[in-house]
């Protein structure tokens, strides 16, 4: 009596404000409703003039308060981030991972082998420019790496590259729902952040270098992968003879 | 002989501690000669009266008019005035200062110099602060002093506004050991934070009230104007006593809280009262969330979660931004 009461009183009430569950936050993903930019308008506006404040000033308070003043704020008006400097950098990887859905259009056919496409060199294509959409600011993308390297925005920082790499596959059209949807996202991360690390001392025009790093990584990754399916193969073929030896000795298995 | 003078001592040493456990949240033992006072002036205001004000408030666990409420608080604020420091070592086992210093730090008061600024007039001016219910000046001289020294700016000003005439005296009094004291850089004024006439409209850059806003009679008021006086992107600031979240040390705290502060109120100051008030004062503070939503609905945009934990949630910061197109 009183469960199915207080059942009845939470389904009213749950009845009487749509407007709060449509507000919440889902728990899962869904194509056809994608979340909201995560930045109030007056937060974009400073962060994104801020960014542009980047290649002279770094990732520093200095060019946030430059980034309020340009935006018609105040200097005290960047008390809005409450991260500071680490909001900065964060606008510029939420935001650059949020644009390759828009700015990534594949090419039908693979412009070296000429085969159809396939998920792998979607991937690269994504990371590459993922890298070069960092084109403005590379040169103070140490001074970000510092920052999220601090103890305190560890955590960020990981779950934001988790987060790009899960784009990344996604975006590529990998359908895999096995133990290989963690392995790909954790060694994509690795492989990205690593050819990101060597973007910074990257001279060459257009990133040349940082591409053919990308490159040999990933061909890297194929071989691991190719190696280990060997082994896997191998030791599955021993096993399947040595039971049969047994089996041509008697044993019954 | 000896009897009749414990008879007579009786009822006025026991009466109190039984009717605090018997009445739970109805009586509060306040300062004889301010409930003298507030006796000869009006009778009993429990339960509050509906006459023309009608409105009531809470006073520590007390309901009373919202007229009262005022004079109350002065009447605390007065009593402790000199003793202020020694009051907030007691209350926040001595970390209000880090709690300050911090506050002040991430504010980060005083524009530096900055070239290349398309709004290179605004820089020269330094910021307006006004620094609410800051009568001794703590916050005040921190912000002064994190302005000159770290951002070299020799522009920026506060004004402490208080509404108890024996705190700011105890500011002015501080103030001569600074180097501000005799600098346009700072002043005082007495007001009342729910209406300040004086001061025009979008012309402060910073709001601050640390350790105030409990003791204010209507909470809402004093956001609604302090977002009138802020500048479009100015931002609010309060520091303030809070909830703790883990209920383990919430079960100490609050066993320290109304177990011993009161009575240490009472060897070091002489008056109970005061400091009995100023715990139950924190107790009734609205919680981190609530008090968020009240700063969202004076129209405030809220940094983040909206709050800042200090020391498990003992205090807390909440900061508001006025947005530069404002609705209201």
């Amino acid at each position: 009596m009183f469960i199915s009461r207080s059942l009845r009183a939470k389904a009213t009430q749950l009845r009487s404000s749509p407007l709060q569950i449509r507000n919440r936050r889902r728990s899962y993903y869904t194509v056809d409703h994608p979340d909201p930019t995560p930045f109030s308008e007056t937060e974009s506006a400073i962060l994104s003039s801020a960014l542009s404040r980047v290649p002279t000033h770094g990732f520093s308070q200095k060019a946030l308060k430059l980034g309020a003043r340009d935006a018609g704020y105040l200097d005290v008006s960047t008390n809005l981030f409450p991260r500071g400097t680490f909001d900065l950098v964060n606008y510029h990887l939420v935001t650059r991972r949020m644009a390759l859905k828009e700015e990534v259009q594949f090419p039908e056919l693979d412009t070296q082998s000429g085969n159809k496409l396939g998920v792998g060199a979607r991937v690269r294509i994504l990371a590459l420019a993922r890298l070069r959409a960092n084109k403005d600011i590379i040169g103070k993308w140490q001074d970000a790496i510092a920052i999220m390297a601090q103890p305190s925005y560890v955590s960020a920082s990981l779950s934001e590259l988790a987060r790009l790499s899960d784009e990344i596959w996604y975006l590529a059209g990998d359908k895999a729902v096995d133990a290989s949807w963690y392995t790909k996202r954790a060694t994509l991360s690795a492989i990205y952040s690593a050819a990101e690390l060597h973007q910074t001392q990257d001279q060459s025009p257009n990133f040349i270098e940082t591409e053919r790093f990308l490159d040999s990584r990933l061909e890297d990754l194929r071989k691991v992968s190719s190696l280990a399916g060997g082994f896997g193969g191998w030791v599955g073929y021993t096993a399947q003879s040595a039971v049969n030896v047994l089996r041509s000795k008697g044993v019954k298995i | 002989m000896n009897t009749t003078g414990i008879r007579a001592l009786q009822p006025s040493r026991l009466l109190p501690s039984i009717r605090r456990t018997t009445e739970k949240g109805g009586y509060r033992c306040f300062s004889c000669s301010i409930r003298q006072s507030l006796q000869q002036s009006s009778p009993r205001k429990v339960p509050p009266q509906k006459d023309e004000a009608g409105r009531t408030t809470h006073f520590g666990f007390e309901t009373i008019d919202e007229s009262l409420k005022e004079s109350k608080v002065k009447g605390v604020f007065s009593s402790v005035a000199s003793s202020y420091d020694r009051m907030n070592d007691l209350m926040s086992l001595g970390i209000h200062r880090l709690w300050k210093d911090h506050f002040v730090r991430e504010l980060d008061p005083g524009s530096p110099s900055v070239s290349g600024s398309l709004h290179s007039g605004s820089e020269e001016k330094g910021w307006n602060i006004l620094d609410i219910a800051g009568g001794t000046g703590d916050i005040a001289f921190r912000m002064l002093d994190h302005a000159t020294t770290i951002n070299s700016d020799h522009k920026t000003r506060v004004t402490v506004a208080d509404i108890n005439p024996d705190m700011l005296a105890e500011g002015k009094r501080r103030a001569l050991e600074t180097p501000y004291a005799r600098s346009e850089r700072l002043s005082f004024m007495e007001a009342n934070a729910e209406k300040l006439p004086t001061i025009p409209s979008n012309s402060v850059d910073l709001y601050t009230v640390a350790f105030g806003i409990r003791n204010f009679t209507d909470k809402q008021q004093a956001l609604h104007e302090a977002f009138r006086v802020l500048k479009p992107g100015g931002v609010f600031a309060c520091l303030e006593f809070s909830n703790v979240n883990n209920p383990v040390f919430n079960y100490v705290y609050k066993r320290w809280s109304f177990g011993a502060i009161p009575l240490i109120g009472q060897i070091v100051a002489g008056d109970r009262d005061s400091y009995q008030y100023l715990v139950e004062s924190i107790e009734k503070f609205p919680s981190q969330p609530e008090f968020r939503d009240m700063i969202k609905t004076a129209g405030f945009m809220v940094p983040g979660q909206g709050w800042e934990d200090l020391s498990g949630g003992i205090a807390a910061i909440h900061k508001g931004v006025k947005p530069k197109t404002s609705s209201s």
